[in-house]
């Protein structure tokens, strides 16, 4: 973006800002436990973080971030104002100084601050001598908001929310302390949002705490209520809440309130390590996320007017204000679109438990291995997977690994193995289910396939191992000799499948006889959002999904050949069939083309490829893929519409649909 | 007072909860001996609460409170369970059941889940 | 006793109508629609009604009346019935009617202008014949799915 006529701006205000900062850190020495200086400070780093992250300045920005977050700490009194740390703040003022006066001096702006950002860091993070001692006092057992957590809190607040802290503890002759802990978290999520937890959501569910467990809650409902409501669940000894009035004290005296309940038992379970992994999130509603997406792309849209005016009017001040809003509107929508992205660790926390619980109940000894529970799913994806996963892993520990005396009888690890795995390829992500088991006989599948009518014996003989292996999805399949408690619930491998498919994924399976079988599912990363290509046919727009086009040609008239009264043209060495949008789609005609050249955009399905001609070929675009509605259904070759900058909407080419088998 | 329907495959199981059911005063309307037998007897019994047993031949409970819930939302439903059915009871919980009791049963653990049960 | 039923009243072809003010979500002006191929001649394409996508129908198409070009005065009716959300072009759109439900007869003689299935009643005014729409057959499914496969079958 062009924000050369604001540099100087910048550059009077970084200088003052900067200069405040001086004079400030001067009084605050003198007067360390001041506050309101500290505020001062903060502001000051604050603005200009904003302005030189608006600028570009990317250097500026990522130290004075670094700075602002260790005065916040200072501010939110989570620790002083210690000699060490306004040193470093001076030494960071005199870098920014130098990279300023490099700015006006017609620099780049750039400077190596990365020995002053983890400088930084390291105090944010506690390794300050001072004041270590005085946060590992409540680390273990206290609730550490990050930034985004204190932000949901305080606006909650400014909404007429309550923000609670509640300790719940359980009677000591609780057995089942998890579903206990479920049925209590389950209630709360019935009147507000969990914010955080401690321990984790998933060491609460799984009965991993003494008696005690502590939530930090938002809710609209009173503390009454909330108290009445957990109260209602049985076998519930005592409810402690407080409202967090200064989000704060949560890290100082809520801390120490939660800390005495589980002190009170005599139990004492290894918390520490497993308290780590502090779950940061909070839950949004899916709709809400949705609904801002909506609003955000009124915002584009009004954008582009705003955009097509100021070129109208040719105003220059109005031009580049317009170009800035471009360009964090842009910012803004990544962030969005991320923000309906969710890692797998929602639902792949949940397996440990259930392979426990399941190998208890069967008699079996299984050890699981989950590797890269941080790929990011869609919401919806995540939310629908859940099921199947599962199901497949019921699959798994009951139909796949032996029980230990068999295993050990073939020579293999009385332990059995699964292995779940997720990881980003491409446009998809493939989530993997692995045992060491039995794998599947081939014999048995073969026999059950030619039984049920799925199969002719002459045809099972050519058929490879995997070909047979598939029709363990065929519906009502079930090849286990004894139906047990796990996964012989009536519900087979098909449901399964078919869940995987309506989420526009696939799953295959591969296994060995006697070493194990494995489940692979490929999925879409989203569902609402797609690369696309932005191609004109006449005064149409259309969107071809990038994940289908091999490449874009330029033809020339000459090389467009036909076969058959079929159009077809040379793609390395190879003829393929040539659709013309125009015709398929029934454009009206506004002019016949004179360009000499064509535009064919190259599309495939599995290994077929189909050329589609276009006019002209616009570019590349992220877009939101929006339904026709209920009242279009199944119109061919189109699988949905999205909304353009301008406003307009165009529809979205299903390519498969379009290419012959 | 509530109308109960007892649900357990073992008849000792249905015996003992019935006893402490009565002592507490309230009617034992019906028995069932699994899931499938319990989902049948609640459309004929309309019981006000319903105890299930978890691990039954034919349908299990957690099976049979999916079941009932299809046709009745509101249905009460405690579980009873054995130590170490942590997920079973987990599964019962999500399907809807309201409550749940660990075997042994004690009367005062019936007591209360019927109290917070019929609130 | 008397019960009231508010309605929208638009023009087609200069003809007046109502339509119950309880299915209509906004009324429109005009804007670009993006044709959908390979659809029921009627149904104009989708538009994009703050950040959705709905289809949009020129209803004189539906009904079989006579058609012309927008003008400045035509707007698109916003109308959701059952789960269906559609846009309908209408000529305009003018003013919002109180009309007493005992004044209102079925629609059997009136027949002539628009076939009687896509009229709910007719309302007798003091100084006109009001004609009030039926828009659950006006966007009968069966029979618009009909039509589109109908043309589909025509492609193939």
């Amino acid at each position: 973006m062009n924000t050369d006529q604001y540099i100087d701006i910048f550059l009077d205000e970084s200088r003052e800002h900067l200069q405040a900062i001086n004079d400030n850190l001067l009084e605050l020495e003198k007067d360390p436990k001041n506050l309101s200086i500290v505020n001062d400070i903060f502001r000051s780093a604050h603005t200009l973080k904003g302005m030189s992250a608006t600028m570009g300045f990317e250097d500026i920005a990522a130290l004075t971030h670094k700075m602002e977050n260790v005065l916040d700490q200072i501010r939110n009194e989570e620790r002083s104002a210690t000699t060490a740390i306004v040193d470093i703040i001076f030494a960071s003022v005199e870098a920014l100084e130098v990279v300023v006066s490099d700015i006006s001096n017609g620099g780049d702006g750039k400077k190596d601050v990365t020995a002053l950002v983890s400088a930084i860091e390291g105090i944010e993070k506690g390794q300050d001598a001072v004041d270590e001692q005085v946060t590992q006092d409540h680390t273990s057992n206290s609730f550490e908001f990050d930034d985004y957590q204190l932000e949901v809190i305080s606006q909650a607040k400014g909404q007429g929310y309550l923000a609670l802290s509640i300790m719940v503890k359980l009677r000591d002759d609780c057995i089942l302390k998890g579903p206990r802990a479920y049925m209590v978290m389950e209630k709360l999520e019935s009147l507000g949002e969990v914010i955080q937890t401690m321990p984790s959501v998933e060491e609460i569910e799984d009965g991993n705490f003494d008696q005690a467990f502590s939530v930090v809650f938002v809710t609209k409902v009173s503390e009454k209520d909330v108290q009445a409501t957990i109260e209602n669940v049985s076998e519930i000894e005592l409810v402690s809440i407080s409202e967090i009035s200064n989000v704060n004290s949560v890290t100082t005296e809520e801390a120490i309130k939660i800390e005495e309940a589980p002190s009170s038992s005599s139990q004492s379970v290894p918390s520490e390590e497993k308290q780590s992994q502090k779950s940061k999130t909070i839950r949004v509603n899916l709709d809400r996320i949705d609904t801002l997406l909506n609003l955000f792309e009124e915002v584009v849209i009004d954008r582009s007017r705003l955009q097509d005016i100021a070129n109208k009017l040719n105003n220059q001040d109005l031009v580049s204000v317009v170009e800035n809003m471009s360009r964090v509107t842009l910012d803004m929508q990544e962030l969005m679109l991320s923000m309906r992205m969710l890692p797998v660790e929602q639902v792949f926390n949940r397996f440990p438990r259930m392979i426990r619980g399941l190998a208890r109940d069967l008699g079996k000894e299984i050890t699981l291995k989950i590797s890269g529970k941080e790929t990011e799913l869609d919401r919806i994806v995540i939310e629908e997977i859940s099921d199947p996963l599962v199901h497949l892993i019921r699959n798994s520990v009951d139909h796949g690994i032996e029980i230990p005396g068999v295993r050990e009888e073939v020579g293999k690890s009385p332990i059995g193995t699964v292995e779940l795995r997720a990881y980003h390829s491409g446009n998809h992500v493939f989530i993997e289910i692995e045992d060491d088991g039995a794998g599947i006989n081939r014999e048995k599948v073969g026999r059950k396939a030619i039984e049920k009518g799925l199969l002719q014996e002459e045809q099972a003989k050519r058929m490879t191992d995997e070909e047979i292996y598939q029709f363990i999805f065929a519906s009502g399949f079930s090849t286990a000799d004894v139906v047990s408690d796990i996964s012989g619930r009536g519900v087979g491998l098909d449901v399964v499948k078919n869940k995987i498919q309506s989420l526009g994924g696939s799953i295959i399976v591969q296994s060995e006889q006697g070493k194990g079988s494995k489940f692979s599912i490929e999925l879409p990363l989203t569902l609402s959002i797609l690369s696309a290509l932005l191609v004109q046919v006449q005064r149409e727009t259309y969107a071809i999904p990038l994940s289908s086009i091999v490449e874009t040609v330029s033809l020339s008239k000459d090389d467009l050949m036909f076969v058959h009264g079929q159009s077809v043209m040379d793609f390395r060495g190879k003829v393929i069939p040539i659709l013309s949008l125009s015709d398929i789609f029934q454009v009206p005609v506004e002019s016949l083309g004179t360009n000499q050249n064509y535009n064919v955009v190259v599309v495939q399905k599995g290994d077929k490829l189909t050329g589609l001609l276009v006019d002209e070929l616009i570019g590349k675009k992220e877009v939101v893929l929006k339904s026709l509605g209920n009242f279009i259904k199944d119109v061919f070759g189109i699988s949905g519409a999205t909304i353009l900058g301008d406003g307009n909407v165009a529809l979205i080419v299903d390519p498969n649909a379009l290419i012959q088998d | 007072m509530a109308r109960i329907l007892v649900t357990d495959d073992a008849l000792f199981m249905r015996m003992q909860l019935k006893d402490i059911l009565s002592k507490l005063g309230h009617e034992v309307v019906g028995e069932a001996e699994n899931g499938l037998d319990a989902v049948n007897k609640v459309k004929e019994l309309q019981p006000d609460v319903i105890t299930m047993d978890i691990t039954m031949p034919e349908m299990d409970g957690v099976q049979a409170v999916r079941e009932i819930k299809k046709f009745n939302s509101t249905a009460k439903v405690i579980m009873c369970s054995a130590m170490g059915q942590q997920n079973m009871v987990l599964d019962a919980i999500q399907a809807g059941a309201s409550d749940f009791i660990v075997k042994p049963f004690s009367a005062d653990r019936v007591q209360e889940a019927l109290e917070k049960v019929l609130g | 006793m008397e019960n009231l039923l508010k309605v929208i009243v638009i023009t087609l072809n200069n003809q007046r109508y109502g339509i119950n003010v309880q299915q209509i979500l906004s009324i429109e002006k005009m804007q670009e629609i993006t044709r959908v191929p390979r659809t029921s001649e009627f149904i104009k394409g989708v538009i994009n009604l703050r950040g959705e996508t709905i289809p949009v129908i020129d209803l004189k198409e539906r009904l079989q009346l006579e058609t012309s070009e927008p003008t400045n005065q035509s707007r698109i009716l916003v109308i959701q019935v059952d789960a269906v959300t559609v846009g309908l072009i209408v000529d305009s759109a003018t003013d919002v009617l109180d009309i007493d439900t005992n004044e209102i007869e079925r629609a059997s003689e009136m027949a002539g202008i628009v076939n009687e299935k896509y009229i709910a009643g007719i309302a007798k005014r003091a100084e006109e014949l009001l004609l009030l729409l039926n828009l659950q057959t006006i966007l009968n499914f069966e029979e618009t799915e009909e039509v589109i496969q109908l043309e589909k079958v025509e492609e193939e």
